[in-house]
């Protein structure tokens, strides 16, 4: 299964990926319709900055999602074969019981729609938004590289 | 083929049930609980009595879950007494099951206060399906509810209430509301959301009887003032389901003592969620956290170890995300220091007008409490800093920065997957 990975070394933080991600979860999907829509489609990606480097910062989709265990709504499942944390939104109440608890911060609540932003890997396509928008290629989706967490 | 019993079917029991099943194809699970349903998402019934959800959405696990994971499951089923000589429980009607290993997640109920009145018809606790079909039964006849309690299960009666068309008021015997978890500042930005939206709060005062003639009429004040209400909802607090081990020789204290494997005493007895007492990760000793994720967390290493995983358990802490109205308020771990003593220091930004409030609340260089109001973007890498009890010298100056984020944290957790090249 294909995870997102980023070389932070080319990133130089332009905000391309979270334009192309708010644009692919827009209802439009083109920017010049997007910045009308009623429910302003938010990015699912932020880029912060830590010692002189950017850092693309979005849902990892982890193997043992804390969000997944507080998501009092069962909104949240982890689907093993897909590698995804996946959220049905017709469940969620907006509690942020997920933003709570991300170890990484990378859930940031939206108020206006009471849906919580996260990367959704761009479920419905070949590849997520983001990586074909970053103009160096700092932003790599592969085959996930195995690391041994111990049990 | 082992035979494993869980006392309780709600988010620790399920947790428990499905880690269980995962790693033991072959064991016999029996699930009891004493409610009449199959398991659903305790925390939403405020939104279902608010008709902001609809019933199929408080499912947490459908029928045929249980079947799918050849799960044994018994409804409607008091357990009255754990036999652990025996290995063996006793249920209200005599029905004995017999276990190789039992996981107690028997959750709590509701505390009613030992006023005049408090058994009247119309004085409901806030925590059951079955408590809410009640309440339901009372919308069409009452005008007018009383909510005692200001913590966060009573506050969201009181908002579900409110929606249905009924005056609310919330007695509250604390100075502010959610006292348990928030100080007054944060509070009071959550007290302007609710009075703002025409929820009466009534703050410093206790209700000291309910009165009525068969059904609910007042609610009378220790002011002697008498509220007129026609439903009244107790929240104030609830007591871990223990009564069905009193006898046993589990320790107990304000919950089933657990080890750092969730293991009572007895070794082939465990214990998970919210009747559970086990290490509180910033207090330092243990608590009773009665929170859903820490159910879930619990239920699931409880589990494991029933299948003999010999899994760790970190411990659990105070985590609270709270909404009223479009403000969201996060609290976690303590916000309460001792201003004598000099290793806690407390960090405190406000801006009222924007409705923004953080605070932070550090012992000998590690976080161990924050309230966060109005922003909660960070929440989780605080909670993160909690629980790992990272020493937070070089990075404290950064907390009340919008732009604040894992990056800046990156260097000094616990980390192993790498996703930064």
């Amino acid at each position: 299964m294909k995870q997102l990975y980023y070389d932070i070394k080319k990133c130089l933080g332009c905000k391309s990926c979270e334009i192309a991600c708010a644009l692919a979860h827009s209802l439009t999907q083109s920017i010049l319709t997007a910045i009308k829509e009623e429910k302003l489609s938010l990015p699912r990606k932020k880029i912060l900055y830590s010692k002189g480097k950017n850092y693309p910062v979005s849902c990892r989709h982890c193997k043992d999602p804390k969000c997944v265990d507080a998501c009092m709504a069962h909104a949240l499942v982890y689907n093993k074969e897909k590698g995804i944390v996946e959220h049905d939104e017709s469940r969620c109440v907006g509690c942020w019981m997920c933003v709570m608890v991300c170890p990484y911060g990378a859930i940031r609540p939206n108020i206006k729609t009471k849906i919580p932003l996260r990367c959704d890997k761009c479920k419905d396509k070949d590849e997520p938004a983001c990586v074909r928008a970053c103009p160096t290629g700092a932003i790599i989706w592969q085959e996930e590289v195995v690391v041994d967490n111990k049990k | 083929m082992k035979k494993f019993v869980i006392i309780g079917n709600s988010a620790a029991g399920i947790s428990a049930a499905e880690e269980i099943r995962r790693r033991d194809k072959d064991a016999a699970i029996t699930m009891i609980s004493s409610e009449d349903y199959t398991a659903y998402c305790r925390c939403l019934i405020s939104y279902y009595l608010a008709k902001d959800i609809k019933e199929e959405k408080i499912v947490l696990r459908p029928q045929s879950f249980y079947k799918d994971n050849n799960i044994e499951l018994i409804l409607d089923k008091e357990v009255t007494r754990v036999d652990p000589k025996k290995n063996r429980i006793i249920c209200a009607d005599k029905k004995q099951v017999e276990y190789d290993a039992l996981l107690i997640a028997s959750g709590a109920s509701p505390k009613f206060p030992d006023i005049k009145g408090v058994k009247r018809k119309g004085v409901f606790g806030f925590r059951t399906i079955k408590d809410i079909r009640e309440i339901e039964s009372l919308l069409t006849v009452a005008k007018a509810a009383c909510v005692l309690g200001g913590g966060l299960v009573g506050l969201k009666a009181a908002y579900a209430l409110k929606k249905r068309g009924l005056e609310v008021k919330v007695i509250i015997k604390s100075q502010h509301v959610l006292s348990q978890v928030l100080d007054a500042a944060a509070a009071g930005l959550v007290e302007q959301q609710l009075t703002g939206n025409a929820i009466e709060l009534i703050k410093g005062h206790d209700a000291i009887e309910i009165i009525g003639e068969g059904d609910v009429r007042a609610v009378k004040l220790d002011s002697g003032k008498a509220l007129e209400s026609g439903l009244i909802i107790v929240a104030k607090g609830v007591a871990a389901n223990m009564n069905l081990v009193r006898e046993s020789g589990i320790a107990l204290n304000q919950g089933i003592l657990v080890n750092d494997m969730l293991a009572t005493n007895i070794p082939n007895i465990y214990a998970a969620g919210d009747v559970t007492e086990s290490l509180d990760i910033t207090l330092n000793k243990p608590n009773v956290n009665a929170l859903w994720p820490v159910a879930v967390e619990q239920g699931r290493i409880a589990g494991a170890n029933i299948a003999q995983a010999g899994l760790k358990y970190d411990g659990s802490l105070g985590m609270n995300s709270i909404e009223f109205f479009g403000l969201p308020v996060v609290s976690l771990g303590v916000y309460k220091t001792d201003a004598n003593d000099p290793s806690y220091e407390v960090l405190q930004k406000s801006d009222p007008g924007q409705k923004v409030y953080k605070k932070f609340v550090i012992k000998d260089n590690v976080l161990i409490g924050a309230i966060l109001a109005g922003k909660i973007h960070n929440s989780g890498i605080f909670l993160r800093l909690m629980r790992e009890k990272i020493n937070i010298l070089s990075v404290k100056e950064r907390f009340f920065a919008d732009d604040f984020g894992y990056p800046e944290i990156r260097d000094i957790v616990r980390e192993e997957e790498k996703i930064y090249l």
